[in-house]
């Protein structure tokens, strides 16, 4: 079996996100960018599925521009098997991003997708369910723990109310959540050997997808800042203060 | 008598805040070493240098001794009362006073965690660069009174170098401001150096400007086995001729044990008796390639066997654990430390023969060594076997220590890199400082504090 997974790069999640002055954008120069979480999950949960026999190859998938590359080595060094770099200069949205697997998918013909729940930048939380309606393939969504098995994934899935277990016939699109495993260190002799692998560069104009970038970001702003916390002597001025306040 | 001493006290300072409670003296009259029992006679919470003031002019006119006090994380018992002293705790005076952005200066107050100067500097996209594990409780009094080194000395050096201006209450109860925020100030003695590194035997310091730099570029962090000693040496001339090095530091299978045990994730396959976290300047990819022909050409020379490197802050965090967090994992244990330096270039030799020294001295003993190479300052801490009583394990460590101390002093080291003399290794000092030094640092002393009212029986008796 073959594993395709999405393999997004990102501002790093530890790192302070600042909004760009004329408020175009967040500042993204001189800034760590790394892989998205949700996607490590869902490399890692490739690789161990490799690892157990149930698949032979594990294939990742970037979008985004030239300069890609070095990710896509990361998630080689990691241990995928081979990579896809579909390249395009301007962020594609969840639809799009979709319809690129979709063509992928056609083309490579995976028992699984993996994808990451969501991508931290801009937590859509789409793309995945789109690729399955698009491809009219079983999903599974908020994955805690996976098991692959005569062709069906049995997927333990955290819903609102607690955990849920599903069955999902293959090929189908498995979506990771936080706790379905703890990726792993990248051994730096494997960032040597994954100069070697092969990353398809394909650019995304060539792969005949219509456009799904209907959303219009118009403007950047942080949060409002809090204000400050004020102290009360007593019970009394409390009282007296969140009365006022229009609180009690 | 007792009673009338802090009678006298908080009729002078009204509105002092004091402790008298057991829980209190306990929690306030100790610091990280384990080994003194707590037992002063109050403690006093002053809110502004004008308290401290009067505080250690009562202390001078009625004879009580003074521990200045900051988070206490101290490993030398500097922050001990253990004999009746009035512990001065700089805790509520935590402030941040201000920021000069042409100056680029953060004037705090004394009080105030290296944590919270971190990230008081950081809201002003700047960086104050000394760092260690105990950020979250160590203070900026604390970290000038033993001129706090860390993890980013390699980089950045001491707290020494940070420090624009001090103000201080000297032993003799004059307020000082000291440089004032100056950059070039060529007008005599510079007491500012004097205080730092004093451990509060010459004032208490009340108030600091420190100096804020750049950020640090985006960095890689690396985890590196080494399979002998030899190969710490080489490792870091090989990665800091390479590549522009924001810390350096090692630990040995024993340390990494402990920190395991104390639930920090392996991330290494490989099992060698040397680790060593490295964390580099990564701008670009070039920087990456420079890291990864370092590695291996390391690997070719027979130095690294095996490596790791964090895809993101979250992973090199949990590296940084493995280094970080052996203090916290060994101090259950109770362990005796040493945290000795060196010139980077005695190293080598140095290592060879303390090795030695301590397998014959510690046969049945535990041996720790981690600290940061880089800067040639080595932590080596012993811990006691389960069934060996306290007097008889320090008693043994202090014969240990001696000899330790003659090796230094026979390569021109120090018994002290970071943790300052205190208690602990005041029996020592000699080894790292002439009799004529020693001679004129009380002579110092003397002169700030005539009557010895301030954290008496530290550094020397």
């Amino acid at each position: 079996m073959k594993i395709l997974v999405g393999y997004k790069r990102v501002v790093d999640y530890n790192v302070r996100i600042q909004v760009k002055p004329d408020g175009t954008g967040v500042v993204t120069e001189g800034v760590k960018l790394s892989a998205n979480p949700f996607d490590d999950i869902a490399l890692e949960e490739a690789l161990r599925l490799r690892e157990k026999g149930v698949a032979e190859e594990v294939v990742i998938v970037g979008i985004g521009p030239a300069d890609l590359t070095a990710h896509l080595r990361n998630g080689l060094a990691m241990g995928a098997n081979r990579a896809i770099h579909v390249t395009t200069a301007e962020a594609v949205q969840p639809l799009t991003a979709a319809r690129v697997f979709l063509k992928l998918v056609e083309k490579e013909q995976p028992g699984l997708v993996i994808l990451g729940k969501q991508a931290i930048d801009d937590d859509a939380n789409q793309t995945g369910q789109m690729l399955a309606a698009l491809w009219d393939r079983p999903q599974a969504t908020f994955a805690s723990k996976v098991e692959i098995a005569d062709g069906k994934a049995t997927v333990t899935r955290e819903v609102d109310a607690g955990l849920e277990t599903i069955e999902a016939d293959l090929p189908a699109v498995i979506t990771t959540d936080l706790r379905l495993n703890e990726p792993r260190f990248i051994k730096l002799p494997d960032i040597m050997k994954a100069k070697s692998k092969p990353i398809d560069v394909i650019e995304l104009g060539s792969l005949g997808v219509e456009g799904g970038d209907h959303l219009k970001t118009t403007h950047y702003a942080a949060p409002p800042k809090r204000s400050k916390g004020v102290m009360v002597k007593d019970a009394a001025e409390l009282v007296a203060t969140l009365k006022q306040k229009g609180l009690l | 008598m007792t009673e009338s001493r802090l009678a006298d006290l908080t009729a002078r300072v009204p509105g002092l805040r004091l402790l008298t409670e057991l829980t209190d003296l306990i929690h306030y009259g100790r610091d990280w070493t384990r080994r003194w029992g707590p037992a002063p006679l109050a403690v006093a919470l002053p809110s502004d240098a004008a308290e401290v003031q009067a505080i250690v002019r009562w202390a001078n006119e009625r004879q009580v001794a003074l521990v200045p006090s900051g988070g206490r994380t101290g490993l030398s018992g500097g922050a001990v009362a253990a004999r009746g002293e009035l512990v001065l705790s700089l805790q509520r005076m935590n402030r941040v006073l201000g920021f000069d952005a042409t100056d680029r200066l953060l004037e705090v107050e004394a009080g105030i965690t290296l944590h919270a100067v971190h990230e008081a500097a950081r809201e002003h996209g700047l960086l104050y660069p000394v760092d260690f594990g105990a950020r979250g409780s160590c203070t900026i009094g604390g970290n000038v009174a033993t001129n706090a080194g860390g993890i980013r000395v390699v980089r950045h050096g001491t707290t020494r170098e940070w420090i624009a201006g001090l103000t201080v209450v000297a032993g003799n109860g004059e307020l000082l401001e000291l440089n004032r925020g100056l950059v070039k100030n060529s007008s005599g003695y510079d007491l500012r150096q004097l205080m730092i590194g004093s451990e509060g035997t010459l004032g208490v310091v009340v108030g600091a400007q420190l100096k804020l730099t750049d950020p640090s570029p985006p960095a890689q962090t690396m985890l590196l086995a080494l399979p002998h000693m030899d190969a710490l040496m080489e490792v870091f001339g090989l990665f800091r001729s390479r590549l522009k090095l924001q810390a350096f530091e090692f630990f040995t299978d024993v340390a990494l044990k402990h920190v395991l045990a104390h639930g920090a994730q392996r991330a290494i396959d490989a099992s060698e008796p040397y680790y060593v976290v490295a964390e580099y300047d990564a701008l670009e990819d070039r920087d990456e390639q420079a890291a990864l022909l370092a590695f291996e050409e390391g690997v070719r020379e027979g130095w690294i066997s095996d490596g790791v490197i964090a895809q993101n802050e979250a992973q090199a965090a949990a590296l940084w654990r493995l280094r970080e967090g052996i203090t916290e994992s060994l101090a259950p244990r109770k362990p005796y430390k040493n945290d000795i330096a060196l010139r980077i270039s005695a190293m080598p030799a140095f290592l060879h023969e303390m090795q030695a020294l301590l397998a014959r001295a510690y046969p049945q003993m535990e041996v720790v060594w981690f600290g940061h190479i880089g800067d040639g300052n080595l932590h080596i801490n012993v811990l006691p076997p389960e069934d060996m009583a306290q007097a008889e394990f320090l008693a043994h460590c202090e014969r240990v220590t001696r000899l330790l101390a003659d090796a230094l002093q026979r390569h021109g080291g120090s018994i002290s890199a970071e943790h300052g003399i205190g208690l602990v290794k005041r029996a020592y000092l000699d080894s790292t400082r002439s009799a004529a030094e020693i001679a004129l640092m009380r002579g110092v002393r003397t002169v700030f504090d005539p009557h010895g009212i301030l954290n008496p029986g530290k550094l020397f008796e």
